[in-house]
Formats: structure tokens, sequence, C-alpha cells
């Protein structure tokens, strides 16, 4: 059983914030099909990423950041600026149950497929819509994508080193938390529509959910007047708190001691038991204003250790560290592998693909990925023909006029 | 209207900011929310600061006011044998309960059982501990996070932990819609490391099909290969700083816009993140005669997404008027704090609106949740205040 077993959903979206949305409904079981535009657009192909390495055939079909995005999808194209193409979709979302977008208010409202028009075929339809900055308002038609989300926020003000300026941090938060917000907004306003019959449009404004994460320094300033700012790595309440250098080209582990009785955990562990009875670091207090003699302890007994050797012997004296690993390590990472985290999936040309879960497992139900990312207007015989019951010369027809593709313009 | 979860029952026993801030979700789409806290101590959250006027109070943390609020509080020590039973009778009634590390021992019944640990509830690693950055570093986030010639940083607070509280209430909703159609009993084990980990993104499967490290590349783009398009970065200006962007369809518009041609050469166009410093020289240029707000109103005025960085007090300042337009910091009214403008709903939806509420004070509904639903005397309740259950 999987938990949106039966739910179809029309994918919109572009960038990396509406498709993280689409591809977790679609790991949870939703068909999620994507309508894309018949000629080539960067953007929405994500075709700025590498390639699959293969033949020259067809590169356009082993983009990477196109296969993440898009794994567990259909994929038809329809040009909406073309009556005849919105015709089509208000067709698909008559047998659809939601319709996830992530164009910029005006250029939704603008080609007419708005909440009001999906609504006419199907009255309890949910539309998620995904805006950077809110489908109204003074900014409401400024551009924007994830970083620019992570400056308006207040996050990138607030990351990075204390004498050194702002910077997003890595991959762009605001994507991966907007996304996960709209997946989740999607399923509630299902929940409800199962149990009312009433569809919905639904704003999922990436700033508003990034707001949220950034939420206790806005009350310290709505609150305290205190405007904070870059801390780096270092913890109000915890000492030794940071990242330490260990043996190997650019390792680091990462060491958090909560109270007292782990600093006697770790005085042990790297051979300084006198250390746990030095008054002058007996509290967080004092080891606080002694951050730099605590970070030179701890570093003096990393520097020779491999990180994950120097965790391990941290954590099974109950003191929170783990190795600072580097992104090729998680394909390989023992506890991510025991609970399944990489799902390695075939894609039909670019080969077997990992592809990451979402931070959970459900005992009790089937959750994706599972399936490879459509190839270039795979799904036209299945959705125009098969859900829409359209015939092959109708189909011929839509490409003849240039309202749908099955061969990339190249 | 009532919001969208409206008559959901969610009990939550967790601790920190992932459990917290998945009840926060919860809460704010309707579904009732009691928030069960061990007795004078309280959630961690509402020990941990900032405070207001920085003075510690298990009411005035900042992080309890935002994420426990819409909750209802009920105290008890649920690690002694009549907490754990009153703790049973709550469960018994309820559709969800989320749980950190150690959960309680009892039988959750039909409930669907959210648990959120550092490094998941199987595994190895299982019984590992970690705080914010340690989780981050597990998960490889925090690597890719720094300047190249430094150590890796740390993201600002505590935004993995906010992230897999934002998982956690996926999980919640998937596991819901499996138990309404089977009626089977549904677990969820959430990874506060996993989280951290999908927030790497794209650079996972990139790394793996290319070979190569992700390495950390300060405020500009990581883990791209050759030929992706630049800037996208924070660069200075005459009052702070800018996040600039290349237009993703029309690379060569940053090179007219800002009037230097010689970005717009073949090989630079061609591989832009290669010639990163060329590019960050001739913005340097442009941006050093403006402001924030005229070097952003300009570049989106043809479309190049610019945006200005902003510190905290200038977000709620909203120079702009773009939260006040939408209203979404609203004045909230909390017996102790006063009035505190808050964050909004993180979701607008038109027919079931975001519950904005305050944040509870601790045991605040004793008397409503064990006298008014479970049917307890008052007397029983001084009983058990007297025992120290509640």
């Amino acid at each position: 059983m999987r938990p949106l077993e039966g739910v179809r959903i029309i994918d919109l979206t572009v960038a990396v914030a509406g498709p993280v949305a689409t591809s977790l409904l679609a790991d949870l079981g939703a068909e999620v099909v994507r309508v894309e535009p018949p000629f080539a657009r960067p953007g929405t192909h994500l075709d700025v990423a590498p390639h699959v390495p293969g033949t020259p055939d067809r590169p356009y079909n082993r983009l990477v950041g196109y296969s993440d995005l898009h794994r567990g999808k259909r994929a038809v194209t329809l040009d909406l600026s073309r009556a005849e193409g919105r015709s089509v979709l208000l067709r698909l979302a008559a047998i659809s149950d939601a319709v996830v977008e992530n164009m910029s208010p005006r250029v939704i409202d603008g080609l007419g497929i708005g909440y009001e028009a999906l609504r006419a075929p199907k009255p309890d339809i949910v539309l998620v819509s995904m805006p950077a900055f809110g489908r109204d308002g003074p900014l409401r038609d400024r551009v924007a994508y994830g970083p620019g989300i992570d400056a308006a926020s207040g996050l990138s003000w607030l990351t990075g080193y204390p004498d050194r300026g702002p910077m997003n941090p890595a991959n762009y938060y605001a994507d991966y938390t907007s996304g996960v917000m709209a997946a989740l907004a999607t399923i509630v306003a299902l929940r409800h529509r199962d149990r009312t019959g009433e569809g919905q449009h639904v704003e999922a404004a990436m700033i508003d959910a990034e707001l949220q994460a950034v939420g206790e320094a806005l009350l310290d300033y709505t609150m305290n007047a205190r405007v904070q700012t870059r801390t780096g790595n270092a913890h109000p309440a915890m000492s030794p708190h940071g990242v330490y250098a260990s043996a190997g080209e650019d390792r680091w582990i990462a060491v958090a001691c909560e109270d007292d009785a782990q600093w006697r955990a770790i005085c042990h562990t790297i051979g300084r038991p006198e250390l746990a009875r030095d008054e002058r670091y007996a509290d967080v207090v004092s080891r606080a204003h002694r951050r730099d003699e605590i970070d030179a302890i701890v570093s003096a007994w990393t520097r020779d250790r491999g990180p994950h050797e120097a965790a391990e012997a941290l954590q099974a004296a109950g003191v929170a560290a783990s190795a600072v690993q580097t992104v090729p390590e998680l394909l390989d990472d023992p506890q991510l592998a025991a609970r399944g985290f990489v799902h390695r999936v075939r894609h039909a040309e670019a080969g077997e693909m990992p592809h990451m879960r979402a931070a959970f497992t459900l005992a009790g139900a089937e959750v994706g990925p599972d399936a490879g990312a459509p190839l270039y207007g795979e799904g036209t015989e299945y959705v125009f023909g098969d859900l829409l019951g359209m015939s092959t010369a109708q189909m011929a027809a839509l490409e003849e006029a240039g309202v749908a593709r099955r061969e990339h313009p190249g | 209207m009532t919001g969208a979860l409206d008559g959901l029952r969610v009990i939550d026993v967790s601790e920190g900011v992932a459990g917290g801030y998945c009840t926060k979700l919860l809460a704010g789409f309707g579904a009732d929310v009691v928030k069960v806290e061990l007795p004078f101590r309280g959630d961690s959250l509402r020990r941990a600061g900032p405070f207001q006027a920085d003075v510690p109070s298990i009411e005035t943390s900042a992080l309890h006011l935002h994420l426990n609020a819409g909750k209802r509080s009920v105290t008890l020590d649920w690690r002694c044998p009549s907490g754990r039973a009153l703790l049973r009778r709550l469960v018994e009634r309820a559709d969800v309960l989320v749980v950190c590390d150690p959960p309680p021992e009892i039988h959750a019944g039909r409930a669907v059982v959210t648990q959120v640990t550092p490094f998941g509830a199987a595994g190895r690693r299982a019984a590992w501990r970690a705080t914010e950055i340690v989780a981050g570093a597990a998960g490889g986030y925090l690597g890719m996070t720094g300047d190249p010639d430094r150590e890796p940083v740390k993201p600002y607070g505590q935004i993995v932990g906010y992230y897999a509280g934002l998982q956690a209430a996926l999980g919640t909703l998937a596991a819901l819609a499996v138990r309404d159609r089977t009626g089977k009993k549904q677990t969820v084990d959430v990874s506060v490391a996993e989280a951290a980990a999908f927030l790497v993104g794209g650079a996972l499967q990139r790394s793996a099909v290319t070979g190569r490290a992700i390495e950390r590349n300060g405020a500009r783009v990581v883990g791209f290969g050759d030929g992706y398009h630049y800037p996208s970065t924070v660069r200075p200006c005459r009052d702070g700083w800018v996040h600039a962007h290349s237009h993703n369809r029309f690379p060569e518009l940053l090179g007219a816009f800002i009037q230097e041609p010689s970005l717009n050469a073949p090989e630079l166009l061609a591989d832009r993140l290669g010639h990163a410093d060329t590019v960050d020289a001739a913005l340097d240029r442009w941006l050093a005669e403006r402001d924030r707000w005229t070097a952003v109103a300009e570049a989106q005025e043809v479309r190049l997404p610019f945006v200005e960085v902003l510190n905290p007090g200038e977000v709620v300042d909203d120079r702009l008027g773009q939260h006040r337009a939408r209203g979404f910091f609203p004045e909230i009214e909390h017996p102790v704090v006063g009035a505190v403008r808050q964050p909004g709903p993180p979701v607008r939806m038109t027919r079931t609106p975001w519950r904005t509420a305050r944040a509870p004070l601790l045991g605040e509904h004793n008397a409503a949740v064990y006298c008014g639903e479970l049917g307890l005397e008052p007397r029983d309740l001084a009983r058990l205040a007297a025992a120290g259950v509640l």
C-alpha cells in the first residue's frame, strides 16, 4: 500500500522547489504527470546540469538534475500559450486531483489556467501555487530562485564566519524547505477534500516557509530589538562545540559537548583525564570563557586521527560527534545504507541512478523513489491515449500543429 | 471556517526543534496538539535562549513562543507508572503520537507514532547522539557550506532540525493516509541526519555520476560542474550585500545589463562558473555605485533575479512592504510576554485558514484536558500534582 495510491497530480513546476514537492508526492505513490513546454527551455529541463556520460544521442534524456528531480513521474509536452494546449490541460485536470505550479503569479493567471479555470472541469481540484514572495503584495512579480529567498529571509546574513560576509547555506535551503512544505500542504488539502468534498487554492510561498526556520532570530528582534549576526561554529551553551581538523586532506570532525558529564567523557577519551578535574574547565560558563583553549585541546587530539575513527571513540563515550562527511561518503555510509536511504533506480537511457528518499521510513507502507525519470515526451501514449482517450490520429494532429511533441526539438 | 486538520488529535511528548516544528505545523493546519511536558522543567525549547529581555524563564524563550504556538500544554511525568497510565489514556484518544528519544513505553493503539531521532530508530548508529552541528556533519550538508580556505561552517541556527520536523510532518500525513484506508497501525521513523542529507539535494547524484567530490565554494553556487551558469552568489555593494543570479534562460543578459560586454565573450559564456572571479569583479564594479535597493530594483526591472541580503531586523521592518501587505507578522498577545510579532502562516489555503495562536503556559491546559476530557476530578489533579506527576 502506497500512501498516495490513486491520486493523480499535474506537475507544472520548473527549477528546483516545485520539482522537489512533486518528486516527493511521486515517491509517496501519487501518479505525477509533468506537463512541459514543447520547446527546449533551459530551467525546465535543468539542462545546465551535467549529463550522464553516454552515446551522443539524445543527451537531454540524461540530464542529472532532471533525472533526480523528476524520478517516478510521467512527462508530456503541451504548449499552454495556445488554446489547443490549454484545452488538453483542462481535460487532464478533469481527471486529476491536484495541480502543482511555481510560475510567477502573473504568468499562470496570464495563461488563463489559474484556479477558476482549473476548477471549471474539476470543481474539487486542489491547486498548489508556489510563488517566490507571494501571490499578492508589492513583490509578487519579482523573480527569485532558492538562493534569493535565502537572502530575503535573513538566512544568508546569519550564515557564515563571524569575521567574514554572509553566504548561503549550501545548495539552497529555500528550494528544499518550500518544496517539502508544498508537498505537505498538498496532502493536507487532499485529506480535507476527501472528508468534505471541497477543493481549494493553496498558496505555499517560498519566503513564508523559509521564514519559519529563522523564527528565533526574528523573535529576538521583535522581542529584544537585537539583530543577530554570524556566529560560525560557536554555540552559546556548549563548549567544546565546532568543527575540528582531522587527519587527511580537508578532513574535519564535528563535536558538540552538551553538558559537564560529556566534557569529562571527552577528557578521558582524548587521554587527558586530569582535565576532567581541572577547575578552569569545570562548567560550561568557564569552558565558554576559555573557548580557544578548549578548541586547542580537542584539536590536538583530532588532528592525528581520521574523522570516522575519532567520532566512533567519542560516540562510544556518549559524546555527540560525527565525521564531516563528504558527499561521496554518503553513498557508502553504513547507517544510511542500513536504513535504505539511497535508492538505486534504473533509468531507461542513463543507467542506474542514485536517489535519496525522504528523511523517514514508514512501517507498513511502500515508499519510493522506485522509478527513473521519464524520457522526453515518454508519457504521450499513456496520458493522451490511455487517460484522455485520444486516438492516434488526434495525437498526431496535436503534434502536427506544434501543440505537443514526442521528439525533442534538439 | 475551520482548519484543514480540524478534528485530528495529536499528542506530542517530543522535545527539541524537530518534533516541535512538526507539531507546530500540524497545529497551524488545525489539529488539536497537546504538548505533554515534564513538570517544572517543561519542553527543552522553553529553556533555550534567546529569552525576552535576556532573562531566562520557561515562558519567554523565542524558540518556545515560535514553535509551540497554537498548541495546548499539559504537564506529566510520563516516566513514572501513574504518569504513564495517564499518557496511555491520552494516546488512546489520539490520531498521532510524536516522540523523540527515548520514547515512552506505551501501547499506542490506533495512533500513528512519529519518532524523531538523530540517526533514526533503526541501524547500528541508532544510539548515537547528535546536536544540530553533528547531524549536519553526518548528513554531508555542513561539509558543503563554507569558504574553501576555512573550516566548514554550520548554517545558522537549527535549520537542519527544522527541516527534520517538516519532513516528520510529511511522513505523519503519509502514514495517516495509509492508516485511514487500511486501519493498520503506522509508524514513522524520522532521522535528522537523513534530513541533513536530503538538503544535499542534486549534489549527491552529480557526485555519483561525475565521480567528483563536492567542494565548498563560499557564497557561490555549490556542486555544479564546468559550464554551469554564474553568477549565483553574494557580493558586496554600497550598503551591504546583494544576492546576484544570472538569468537561467538568457545568460548574456547580465553582461549587457551591467555594461560589461567582456562577460559575453564566447569562452566566458561557455563556462561562467569557471570564470567566477572575472564575473565577480565585473559585478563588484557595478554594485560599488549602488545600494542594495537600487541594485535589486534595476536588476528585477529586466528580470534578473537579484535579491537584497537582509538581516533579521530588516526582514521584520520590511522596507518594501511585502510582509505588511500580506499580514505576515501578526502581533500575538501572550499573558507573560505581552504582544509580540511572530512569523505568520507558511501556507495559505482559501477554504481552511491557518491557525495563528500563542504558545501555551506550562500546564495551562491541565484542567481542561485531564478533567474536561479524561474525566478526572479536581482533587485527583491536586493529588497527582502533590506527587510530582503533574
